[in-house]
């Protein structure tokens, strides 16, 4: 090595040298080098092994619990006619289909009112407004409206209908209107994200070919971005899905089935999880069969509970089927 | 590929719409009771939605009694919200429910306000749940074991005030002298949140431990001893969770705690539906409790009846003696008529282990009862 930087010398004069041996990496500090290295791997490691911890725990804690009472039975039948820790002639001891109906309709009430808004809102900020006051002052109550509690979102929209539409009013709607204020900043947030990562290219292309603007916004820019539109409107759905204090103000609590949106009061999961726990046990007379079950009630709640998360995993699947079938083809 | 897409959505749109369909169904069918001699109620039956608002503590009976109002009247739609006794009491008086559930009798400014709502006269109150207070405690080797604990009302007001703070203190001891007890220091839990079910309980220290006992009476918990949990089921969890524990809960969600045997008279009588029954037999009507058709019952916490058990809760409907909406009188009228008949009663005893309305009472609720419009 010596005689190599000799002959350097030689052939370039007057240039600095170089003396390499004194970067090479000495062998006690390569060592210290590695050393770290795996420290810092095995920190990383374990802290998302702690992070999934509590995931996990829920999960499994949901499943061993839920798993016990979750059957057909359970899926298809309703709270009515039940009583105590009796079975019913069914042979089931009651079930969530109230509650399945009352979360889908509900939800389905709340993402027809706040999906169109969400999407217009950020089609606005976005494309037509080029950071006026308005998109700023817009944009600082969508951020304000993600920080509301969710309790605030049940009263604002239970005396609303109170106003409106008398005192006492409680139906699934009042429901849909308190989660799509919950709802409504998750799609707006997600759909400027979106909008923002479509190419400009695209939308000059589209114009330079002498497309109007509101045939470039709904068959390019939104349509390019609409995975991650469907995805991220998905993620709303999921965090309002669990809601359980504003429902149970809005919505009411009832144990027979009831399809009507706009009338009656209707069950929905969480609030079906909040009661069956608040029962904590149920009555079995002195005389009662080995059928009755004292602890029905919080087996009640953990499978409902179950059912939510399935719900909203299988919603998730659905959004990413659909965001697949309409997705843009990028290869020929 | 347009094709396509909207075939797709009609087909998931047509498939949604199937799974609505299916939604209709799914009623369990609801208990019918069995013969037709009992009450013959030639009546029409009710239809339509209705809905009350109320105690939690009334919850399960007023589950019970759903399923077997609607075992006669099978197109009608009850709800019952256990949000409180406060709350039940404020929607009831804002006219959205036809009945409120509450475990206190109504306040003279809340009959006057209730003129406003009902279509003529002021509601009025009468009991139809009945339900032992237990004493629940968590004690090795004594609860565990399936024991109970003898208790004069004077020790349980000292334990539940921090005067008495470990399970050997002589005050206890002396009235167990079969058991066993060990020195582990006593936790109070009582509930955190406003409960019909604490001023019950603590009305009982008031009447049979005075001097034992200095506070108001509140539905609050109202001094600083032990912790609070929220519920019934808070409590219920808590005690189960430690050792030494002492709570106060509905007798239904008892479990397998032990319970405190209470003295009345010269002996301690267990808890029991109708030891809970006894003492509001042997209770006199509150005459303080002013308006017309009232039934509001007077505690008698100092019984000395044979095998009554004193601390109980009495928890009341209350509803208007005519409705502004003939259907809401129509079906005011039944519920009441049918939850505390003897078949209603009944249902509520073996869905919730409440005590029986004692027939000294039934007679005056019926004459009530019979008060309410329908035209």
């Amino acid at each position: 090595m010596a005689e190599a930087t000799a002959t350097k010398k030689k052939n370039l004069d007057g240039a600095p040298v170089i003396d390499f041996d004194k970067f090479r990496p000495t062998r006690s500090s390569e060592n210290a080098r590695k050393r770290k290295d795996y420290f810092m791997t095995g920190l990383i490691g374990l802290a998302f092994v702690i992070a999934c911890l509590p995931l996990i725990s829920v999960l499994w804690t949901t499943i061993v619990n839920g798993l016990k009472r979750l059957n057909l039975n359970f899926l298809s039948y309703n709270m009515t006619g039940v009583v105590g820790g009796n079975p019913t002639p069914s042979g089931g001891y009651g079930g969530v289909l109230h509650a399945i109906i009352g979360t889908l309709e509900i939800t389905g009430g709340a993402m027809v009112i706040s999906i169109p808004i969400g999407i217009m809102c950020a089609v606005y900020l976005v494309e037509y407004a080029h950071g006026g006051k308005l998109a700023m002052t817009i944009s600082l109550l969508v951020d304000v409206m993600s920080g509301i509690p969710s309790i605030v979102a049940g009263l604002f929209a239970f005396s609303m209908f109170t106003i409106v539409f008398g005192p006492g009013t409680i139906n699934g709607f009042e429901g849909s209107v308190a989660l799509s204020l919950l709802m409504l900043p998750t799609v707006v947030k997600s759909c400027e994200e979106m909008l923002k990562i479509v190419p400009n290219d695209l939308r000059e292309a589209s114009l330079a070919l002498g497309v109007t603007k509101q045939r470039t916004i709904t068959k390019i820019v939104l349509r390019t971005a609409l995975p991650g539109i469907v995805s991220g409107c998905i993620l709303a759905i999921a965090r309002v899905i669990g809601e359980t204090a504003p429902l149970l103000m809005t919505a009411g609590y009832i144990s027979s089935t009831n399809v009507n949106l706009f009338s009656g009061q209707m069950t929905t999961l969480p609030v079906f999880v909040y009661q069956e726990y608040s029962k904590l046990n149920a009555n079995c007379p002195v005389n009662a069969t080995s059928a009755c079950v004292p602890t029905i009630p919080m087996e009640r709640a953990w499978a409902a509970a179950l059912v939510l998360i399935i719900i909203v995993l299988v919603l998730n699947l659905i959004g990413r089927v659909v965001a697949k079938v309409f997705a843009v083809k990028t290869e020929r | 590929m347009r094709k396509n897409i909207l075939v797709r959505s009609i087909a998931a749109l047509s498939g949604i719409v199937m799974l609505a369909g299916l939604a209709a169904c799914g009623d369990n069918t609801a208990s019918t009771p069995d013969g037709g001699s009992s009450s013959a109620t030639k009546s029409e039956p009710i239809s339509g939605d209705f809905q009350g608002a109320g105690a939690s503590s009334q919850q399960a009976a007023v589950e019970a009694w759903i399923a077997g109002f609607q075992g006669n009247n099978p197109d009608a739609k009850i709800a019952y919200n256990p949000s409180g006794s406060g709350a039940g009491v404020s929607t009831f008086l804002t006219g959205a429910t036809a009945w409120a559930g509450s475990d206190k009798a109504l306040s003279d400014d809340e009959v006057s306000q209730s003129k406003e709502v009902c279509a003529s006269g002021a509601a009025f109150d009468v009991p139809v749940y009945i339900s032992p207070i237990a004493v629940v405690f968590n004690l090795k080797g004594v609860s565990d074991a399936g024991k109970h604990i003898n208790l004069d009302a004077s020790t349980i007001a000292k334990i539940f005030d921090g005067k008495i703070t470990s399970w050997n203190d002589p005050a206890i001891a002396d009235q167990n002298s079969d058991l066993k007890l060990p020195d582990t220091p006593i936790t109070v839990v009582h509930r955190s949140d406003k409960s019909g079910t604490t001023q019950n309980f603590v009305s009982y220290f008031k009447d049979a431990a005075p001097n034992d006992w200095s506070y108001d009476l509140s539905e609050n918990w109202p001094n600083s001893v032990g912790q609070g949990a929220k519920g019934t089921s808070g409590v219920i969890s808590t005690v189960q969770q430690a050792d030494g524990t002492i709570g106060y809960a509905d007798f239904s969600q008892v479990g397998k705690l032990g319970t405190v045997a209470v003295k009345v008279g010269d002996s301690y009588n267990e808890i029991s539906a109708e030891a809970g029954s006894k003492v509001i037999e042997d209770s006199d009507l509150d005459s303080s409790a002013k308006g017309d058709n009232r039934v509001v019952v007077k505690i008698n916490h100092e019984t000395t009846a044979k095998g009554a058990y004193p601390i109980v809760l009495v928890s009341y409907a209350i509803v208007c003696p005519a409705y502004k909406d003939a259907k809401q009188g129509e079906f005011a009228k039944a519920w009441l008529t049918y939850i505390t008949s003897s078949d209603g009663q009944k249902a509520a005893q073996d869905a919730a282990g409440s005590a029986p309305l004692p027939s000294s009472l039934t007679d005056k609720i019926t004459k009530s009862i019979e008060a309410i419009k329908t035209k």
